[in-house]
């Protein structure tokens, strides 16, 4: 991740790109396709991920040290990146390069799911409030707002506390709690899209309730959906981190990136151990902001509109 | 109205040439003293009042009348497509088969297949995330399982059938690509997909500058005749009317107010709306020099307190006190398919009879 990548100038490519621009009709996939790696910050993000959830979900083979392996002579001290452990040893005398891989399976894993979940509830309750209001809408948002109302981190905590501290467990508990926010976009948005004279159209060419909103309504509002679902991968992440670190998430000898954070909580004023802070923070940091822009580029691509536009 | 006459395509054709059309038991369409209140929290609103029509097999229908009376309210009735709020009396028939209070799923199969509707404002109408190919095909895919190759063959054809140069290449475009022309022609392409036998256009043309305007009338034209489909025109452009249609219904107010062939209300208008709207109109065989156009005086009244007595009467040149303002005048038999809602009807004749 330099910064100089992004930066770079990007006008060859540009040129190339918008010279056979109204050659030949494409079809929808290949006009996605251009109109995403158009989006230079997007395609880096997508690269990035792509590379980060490979090497964390192959880490057995990708890690360069076998976490489970203990090197005696490394127990309990501490020692900061260097050629053969590039983020450092932690006080297990592990790799932490390898810890942190490991413990990336867990948090991407949680991450996208809760995210894939919550969003799909989320439309689904969202959508039906919003097209066939009144009474089904009244219910739909009175669910939605109790769930806004309940304090997620004290319910998260004894959830977790009953069902047992899994991921499996977080995942489905964290997206029960997170649709509610996409719910109510995907009301909101709903309620204006079904006014539109196109749906007017599509309920005058005799299409059912469900039709419409599958077919003419929901695809009108990819942009928004997708824009949620990359927020709340990151979300759910640092939802993970959180609560873990309060020490109700994953329990040892799983490790995410939140308990190393948390188990690391004493580093902050040791100058020699701040690299066991820095890095799980930092793969933190990469990771939602990969995704954010991958939303952005993914929102953009989605939008048929804005072709000509870069 | 109550004995359902199921009808003989045969026998139509026929009948379409023989003189009494009103009483015609074998309307594709026949509308029935239809009545639309809003409710409000000003009161009630007024929206259609005793809507009386057949359209027959084979022809085109104009409506006409300003902003408010009705004109949309009975497209949207016909189709079922009127908020759940709105009460509906009367009857709207279909083929001998009643529509008003059908449910939803049984008006689903006649929108679209049975009875389809063109827009008025096409780009409004048509999805923007959709090619225009695949919107066509999804209103044909509402009512028919066909393969994507077999939709997309059909959505070509659509497209050549109402004009649209090189239509293979236009399926694969977005309709913020058309021109306000062609997303009209292919708004009327996605209504006629599936051979429906009535089509209700909804001031099809007002959005369009005139040139445009008179190549989608081409268009709705030929249509009807390939398709033999029956054309429910609604507009506020009595030229558009004139055009187009074979017979027409002047409304105000919510009510009709006048009906007739082409011919009877454009010369022998007897209700003084119809015959102010026909004089507001620029002419070219009359003198220009520094006469103004006419206008009607005043304005449309609020449906929620309707003038007692006949609508127009406080706008109308001809009111009589204490008959005009007291008595709702009902649609009159005047003649060979004329039907005038005006009390004074025959004094008005007469007058312009002996005027010349």
């Amino acid at each position: 991740m330099t910064i100089g990548e992004v930066i770079e100038p990007t006008e060859n490519v540009e040129v190339e790109l918008v010279a056979g621009a109204e050659a030949v009709p494409r079809t929808q996939w290949q006009l996605f396709r251009r109109r995403f790696f158009r989006h230079r910050l997007a395609v880096i993000s997508l690269v990035v991920l792509v590379v980060l959830s490979f090497a964390c979900f192959f880490a057995d083979w990708v890690a360069p040290y076998d976490i489970n392996k203990l090197d005696l002579s490394l127990l309990g001290v501490v020692k900061g990146p260097s050629w053969h452990h590039w983020m450092g040893t932690n006080e297990q005398g592990k790799d932490q390069f390898s810890v942190i891989l490991h413990a990336g399976q867990i948090s991407l894993k949680i991450g996208f799911a809760v995210a894939l979940l919550s969003t799909i509830l989320g439309v689904m309750m969202g959508s039906a409030a919003g097209y066939y209001g009144r009474f089904i809408d009244r219910i739909l948002s009175a669910i939605t707002d109790g769930f806004l109302v309940v304090p997620q981190l004290a319910v998260l905590a004894v959830m977790l506390q009953y069902f047992g501290h899994t991921d499996t467990v977080i995942i489905f508990v964290l997206a029960a709690l997170g649709w509610t926010y996409i719910a109510r976009v995907t009301r909101g948005q709903v309620l204006s899209l079904k006014e539109k004279e196109f749906v007017e159209a599509a309920r005058a060419s005799g299409a059912s309730g469900p039709r419409i909103i599958v077919r003419h309504i929901l695809p009108n509002m990819i942009g928004p959906i997708m824009v949620n679902l990359t927020l709340s991968v990151a979300g759910a992440i640092v939802t993970e981190s959180t609560l873990t670190f309060l020490g109700f998430g994953i329990q040892p000898p799983k490790t995410s990136w939140g308990l190393m954070l948390s188990d690391n909580e004493g580093a902050v004023n040791d100058t020699s151990k701040m690299h066991l802070l820095l890095f799980p923070g930092m793969m933190l940091l990469i990771v939602v902001l990969c995704v954010n822009f991958l939303g952005d580029g993914l929102r953009d691509a989605f939008d048929p509109q804005a072709k000509h536009s870069t | 109205m109550s004995d359902p006459n199921p009808i003989i395509p045969a026998e139509l054709t026929e009948e379409h040439q023989h003189p009494v059309r009103e009483r015609n038991d074998a309307a594709l369409l026949s509308v029935r003293g239809l009545t639309v209140r809003f409710p409000t929290d000003d009161g009630l609103v007024n929206a259609v009042e005793n809507m009386s029509f057949d359209l027959h097999a084979d022809e085109t229908l104009g409506i006409v009348g300003e902003s408010g009376s009705g004109k949309s309210v009975t497209s949207m009735a016909i189709l079922g497509l009127l908020p759940k709020y709105a009460q509906i009396t009367g009857s709207i028939r279909f083929r001998g088969e009643e529509l008003v209070g059908q449910p939803e799923r049984v008006m689903q199969k006649v929108r679209g297949a049975k009875i389809a509707m063109i827009f008025q404002d096409a780009l409004a109408a048509l999805n923007p995330v959709f090619k225009v190919g695949d919107q066509i095909s999804e209103a044909i895919a509402t009512h028919k399982d066909m393969s994507r190759k077999q939709l997309r063959e059909r959505a070509v054809e659509l497209l050549e059938l109402v004009g649209i140069p090189n239509p293979a290449a236009r399926v694969d475009q977005y309709p913020h690509e058309f021109s306000g022309g062609m997303r009209q022609r292919a708004m009327i392409a996605m209504s006629i997909a599936n051979e429906p036998d009535v089509l209700i256009a909804d001031e099809p043309t007002t959005a369009l500058d005139v040139t445009i305007q008179a190549q989608v009338l081409e268009v709705l034209e030929r249509i009807r005749e390939r398709t033999s489909s029956s054309i429910m025109l609604i507009t506020h452009d009595l030229g558009v009317v004139a055009g187009v249609a074979e017979r027409v219904m002047v409304m105000y107010a919510g009510r009709q107010v006048e009906m007739g062939d082409i011919e009877t209300i454009f010369y022998r208008s007897n209700h003084p709306y119809t015959m102010g709207l026909l004089s507001s109109l620029p002419r070219l065989d009359r003198r220009a020099g520094n006469e103004r156009l006419h206008r009607i005086k005043g304005q449309p009244p609020s449906l929620i307190f309707l003038p007692p007595g006949c609508a127009f009467n406080p706008r109308c040149p001809y009111a009589k006190h204490n008959v005009c303002d007291t008595v709702v005048p009902d649609l009159r038999e005047l003649g060979f398919d004329h039907r005038t809602a005006c009390i004074r009807a025959e004094e008005i004749e007469a007058a312009k009879e002996t005027a010349g």
